[in-house]
């Protein structure tokens, strides 16, 4: 069609010049347009970016792509947790079973168990690990064993311990002596013991009878210490190994994994800088944080100040960490660090904290390489053990002691708050703790309840009516039950054999979970996979719900959608602004160009002509301004690349990139759909004036000018 | 002798509101090829509805308008879009060129909505036109660039590409001075007489009426007199 072609060239020809006799309004159409599509590309590379990353983060560390849980829960599943604390989730009563049915499901690729509860852990204090270290001598001096570097030890230790009580005395005074008098009888006991604790004479008499001294300082005085204590831990009881195999995200940061089948638990490491790091060290960490990735000065912010001023004040765990011995090699290495004179190491500990914007950066090499390599900087090392308590499924607290073998980080997670504190713990211990057996077991119960005329286990009741009946009953005995299960009954041996043991796939498998991961082959056929899951399990008779990560990570997972939303609002006013006054501007111009359209239309020019005439204006203008905004946020996001990215600010915005800065990607999706809006409302601006335009009859062309 | 244009009996009533203005009543009148005809009268006597209902821009209320044997009621508004672009030439009073384009390209123009026409056989034909008007060497100027005599002559060249049979004029020189306004109805009856082109153009100036073939006197919507060339057959005032 010559005819068709050749008219189009002239329509073209008359649009650009027209566009070009009026520039300073093409200009503001276009800037709008362009404006608009420039959003579009760096907006949504950037949200495709944060999208990917988390995705990667959410479902390579906890999530999976799909989660499974039961239907009769209370709550909806949160991994991350929600605005009201964990999600009350009805048990998996068999995991096995439930496994079984998922994996014969297309395109699943590994069904991880999971329990995700918060906890609280024993921290320990230092003196205890003081008196763990004394009481160590002490085994040794018994034995006989007294070598000169034992005894210049054991002396060392004794002599920090007595350090450690005299500190106590003094602070505990101190308190004591705001409270009121009938508190001060009450402790009267108390105070007496310190007393003691700090004379020569006990100290003297130490090693005639070493065990009984070391028993009063650990009955009387160790509980005394108000340093230590619980904190909350949250974590997944997991399959270790299936996970491990599952989830590419976890990173052992320090330790070894637990080993295959075995009980144990990694500790997660923000969890750990936030809350086993030694204050000091916490606070210095911080402010270098501060300082450096937000600029901030310490003599213009009031916080930073006050992180200063506590380093200042609160030496004490630092100086009870120490043993004379020690205590004078930190002094030492202090006194040539700062140049001082000094020679308490109170008085150079504040020197050392004493900071400003100056000197902090090397005040912080000198604590961490002068001071921290005699410190223990975390409460929690690898190899410790700890304990940890929760109130079980049933009500009564529960707790396990649990070998620590390492501590984990989640790639892209390592500073979110809210998903990185995880810690990852055996599954059997989590089922301990959760207080829930196998199916089996659970029914094996119920028989010996029926059997013993048991009608109802009470929460007060509840240990002693299962585990802890009289040693004569037969049916008590007949209970497999592990013995950690109950409170204060996990013996050191005990946990030892518990260690020890390694359990088969089929135990790790066979019992209670919360919900279970599952992860897929194929991950973009996520929606088809969800469904075959649902079918499947409702064919099997379980009555589950499948969710997708998103849903299953809650708030946290659907930041993304809610920031899209924003971003698509923003987009949609911009362009609804645009199509309004790109429409109104042509409106305008149409009724200034009635006579020449009146023309067109009498020399011979058809309706549709004029129509196209102004549709192709906007489009010519929305074409070529959308194009150079994709190009200029194009041209944005490989600045932002070239620049390294765009620094994380804060540990959300961490959290948010998956890593420490956002670096974008430039998506030929977000190209497509800027020049997509940018066509559409282009052309939707182009079509009332058009209208408008193809109604001008060429009688206009008639009238003069009058 | 065929008719280029017949009309017949024909009113136009324009609706003001709520009254009826009756614009023309009751015309006749048969036009032949050739003809370099002008219609004259007062402003306001219906001499461009008149012009208007010939040049298929305007439909008649009552009657008929045959254009080429073809009564313009019977056709669509296409249709009448497409007879106008193949068989008529405009010339306005205020010569209407298309701003954004040059001398050049808006005598072409017509000839790009027709389509048909190579380019060399388009390029020919309009440079011979601009040759034949004398703005050869201002092919390349923009209306806005030209005199007003000058864009009449553009406009002339415009009406003329496509080689209509028939070209209306609606007071071509009204914006014109007198000698200026002179030239181009001496161009326009040049073209008249080159190709046989039929030419129709309203005016109320005596002096360019002077140069008709035959003057068709329009007063108060009807034909009041005919003066004619010896070939024209126009009948006036029938039926009225």
């Amino acid at each position: 069609m010559t005819t068709r072609l050749r008219a189009t060239g002239l329509l073209v020809r008359i649009a650009f010049r027209n566009l070009f006799a009026s520039k300073a309004k093409t200009l503001i159409l276009g800037g709008i347009v362009l404006f608009g599509a420039l959003l579009v590309v760096v907006g949504s590379s950037l949200l495709d970016t944060v999208d990917r990353g988390m995705r990667g983060s959410i479902q390579g560390s906890l999530a999976g792509q799909l989660q499974v849980y039961s239907a009769r829960s209370k709550d909806d599943l949160a991994l991350y947790g929600g605005m009201m604390g964990e999600s009350q989730l009805e048990p998996i009563e068999d995991f096995a079973a439930l496994k079984k049915v998922i994996e014969r499901v297309r395109n699943v690729k590994a069904v991880v168990p999971m329990g995700i509860d918060q906890a609280m852990v024993a921290t320990g204090n230092e003196f205890d690990v003081a008196l763990e270290k004394l009481r160590a001598d002490v085994r040794l001096w018994l034995r006989g064993d007294r070598t000169p570097e034992l005894i210049a030890a054991y002396g060392a230790h004794k002599a920090h311990l007595r350090r450690m009580t005299t500190l106590l005395r003094q602070e505990l005074s101190q308190a004591r002596a705001i409270v009121d008098d009938s508190l001060i009888k009450e402790r009267a006991r108390e105070t007496a013991d310190l007393a003691r604790a700090t004379t020569e004479a006990f100290w003297g008499s130490f090693d005639e009878d070493p065990l009984a001294s070391l028993e009063f300082l650990e009955n009387r005085i160790a509980p005394q210490s108000m340093s230590g204590g619980f904190t909350f831990i949250r974590y997944a009881g997991t399959d270790l190994d299936a996970y491990g195999q599952a989830f590419d995200r976890m990173r052992i940061v320090e330790g070894t994994p637990v080993p295959k089948g075995h009980r144990g638990i990694l500790i997660g490491k923000l969890y750990a800088e936030d809350w086993l790091k030694l204050k000091t060290a916490r606070r210095l960490d911080r402010i270098r944080d501060a300082r450096l990735l937000r600029h901030r000065k310490i003599a213009r912010d009031e916080e930073l100040q006050r992180w200063v001023r506590e380093n200042e004040t609160q030496t004490r765990d630092i100086l009870l960490q120490l043993d004379p011995l020690q205590a004078e090699e930190a002094a030492e290495r202090l006194r040539r660090a700062l140049g001082s004179s000094k020679t308490d190491l109170h008085e150079l500990l504040v020197e050392l904290f004493t900071t400003d914007d100056a000197n902090f950066d090397r005040r912080y090499a000198i604590f961490y390489d002068e001071l921290a390599p005699l410190l223990q900087l975390y409460t929690v090392k690898v190899g410790d053990t700890i304990t940890i308590k929760a109130p079980s499924h049933s009500g009564y607290m529960s707790s396990v002691n649990l070998k620590v073998y390492g501590f984990v980080e989640f790639r892209g997670l390592e500073k979110s708050a809210l998903a990185g504190i995880m810690s990852l713990m055996d599954i059997l211990s989590w089922r301990d703790l959760y207080g829930y057996m196998t199916a089996e077991k659970s029914a094996e119960i119920r028989a010996i309840k029926a059997s013993a005329g048991v009608r109802e286990v009470s929460r007060e009741n509840a240990e002693r009516d299962l585990f802890g009946g009289p040693a004569g009953e037969p049916e008590a005995k007949a209970v497999p039950i592990e013995a950690p299960i109950v409170v204060g009954a996990a013996e050191k041996k005990a946990d030892q054999t518990l260690f020890a043991r390694s359990y088969t796939p089929e135990e790790m498998d066979g019992g209670v979970a919360l919900n279970a991961a599952v992860t897929l082959v194929d991950p973009s056929r996520i929606k088809q996979t969800q469904r075959d899951i649902a079918s499947a399990l409702s064919a099997a008779g379980f009555d589950m719900k499948v969710v997708d990560w998103q849903k299953a990570s809650g708030m946290v997972g659907q930041f993304v959608s809610l920031a899209r939303v924003v971003l698509y609002t923003a987009v949609f006013i911009i362009f609804a602004v645009a199509l309004v006054v790109i429409n109104n501007a042509m409106v305008m111009a149409t009724l200034q160009r009635v006579k020449e359209i009146g023309t067109l239309r009498a020399i011979g020019a058809q309706r549709r002509f004029v129509l196209a005439m102004l549709v192709l204006e906007t489009t010519a203008v929305g074409l070529f301004f959308g194009a150079v905004g994709a190009a200029l946020g194009a041209g944005v996001v490989w600045v932002l690349r070239l620049a390294g990215g765009i620094p994380a600010q804060n540990d959300q915005l961490y959290f948010f990139y998956s890593g420490p800065s956002l670096v974008p990607r430039l998506g030929a999706t977000s190209l497509f759909v800027a020049l997509a809006i940018v066509i559409v409302v282009s052309v939707l601006s182009g079509l009332y004036p058009g209208l408008i335009a193809a109604r001008v009859t060429p009688l206009e062309a008639m009238q003069s000018d009058e | 002798m065929t008719a280029v244009v017949r009309v017949d009996a024909v009113s136009k009533t324009y609706r003001l509101g709520k009254t009826e203005v009756p614009a023309l009543r009751g015309v006749s009148l048969e036009i032949h090829r050739g003809e370099f005809l002008s219609i004259a009268g007062p402003s306001g006597s219906g001499k461009t509805t008149l012009l208007n209902l010939i040049g298929c821009i305007d439909t008649p209320t009552s009657g008929r308008v045959l254009v080429d044997g073809q009564d313009t009621k019977d056709l669509s508004e296409r249709a009448l879009t497409e007879l106008r672009l193949h068989r008529i030439g405009f010339i306005f009073q205020t010569f209407n060129l298309v701003q954004v384009l040059s001398v050049f390209q808006n005598v072409e123009f017509p000839l790009l909505l027709q389509g048909g026409l190579a380019r060399k056989e388009r390029d020919r034909r309009v440079s011979g036109l601009l040759e034949a008007v004398g703005l050869f060497d201002h092919a390349k100027h923009r209306p806005s660039e030209l005199s007003g005599g000058q864009r009449q002559r553009v406009a002339v060249a415009r009406a003329l590409v496509t080689r209509p049979g028939l070209v209306l004029a609606d007071e071509p020189t009204a914006n014109l001075d007198s000698q200026t306004g002179a030239n181009i109805i001496d161009l326009m009856k040049d073209m008249n007489g080159r190709d046989g082109t039929t030419f129709i153009f309203s005016t109320h100036d005596p002096k360019v009426m002077s140069h008709a073939t035959a003057v068709v006197r329009i007063a108060d919507g009807q034909v009041s007199s005919f003066e004619g060339g010896g070939s024209a057959a126009a009948r006036a005032g029938e039926g009225s």
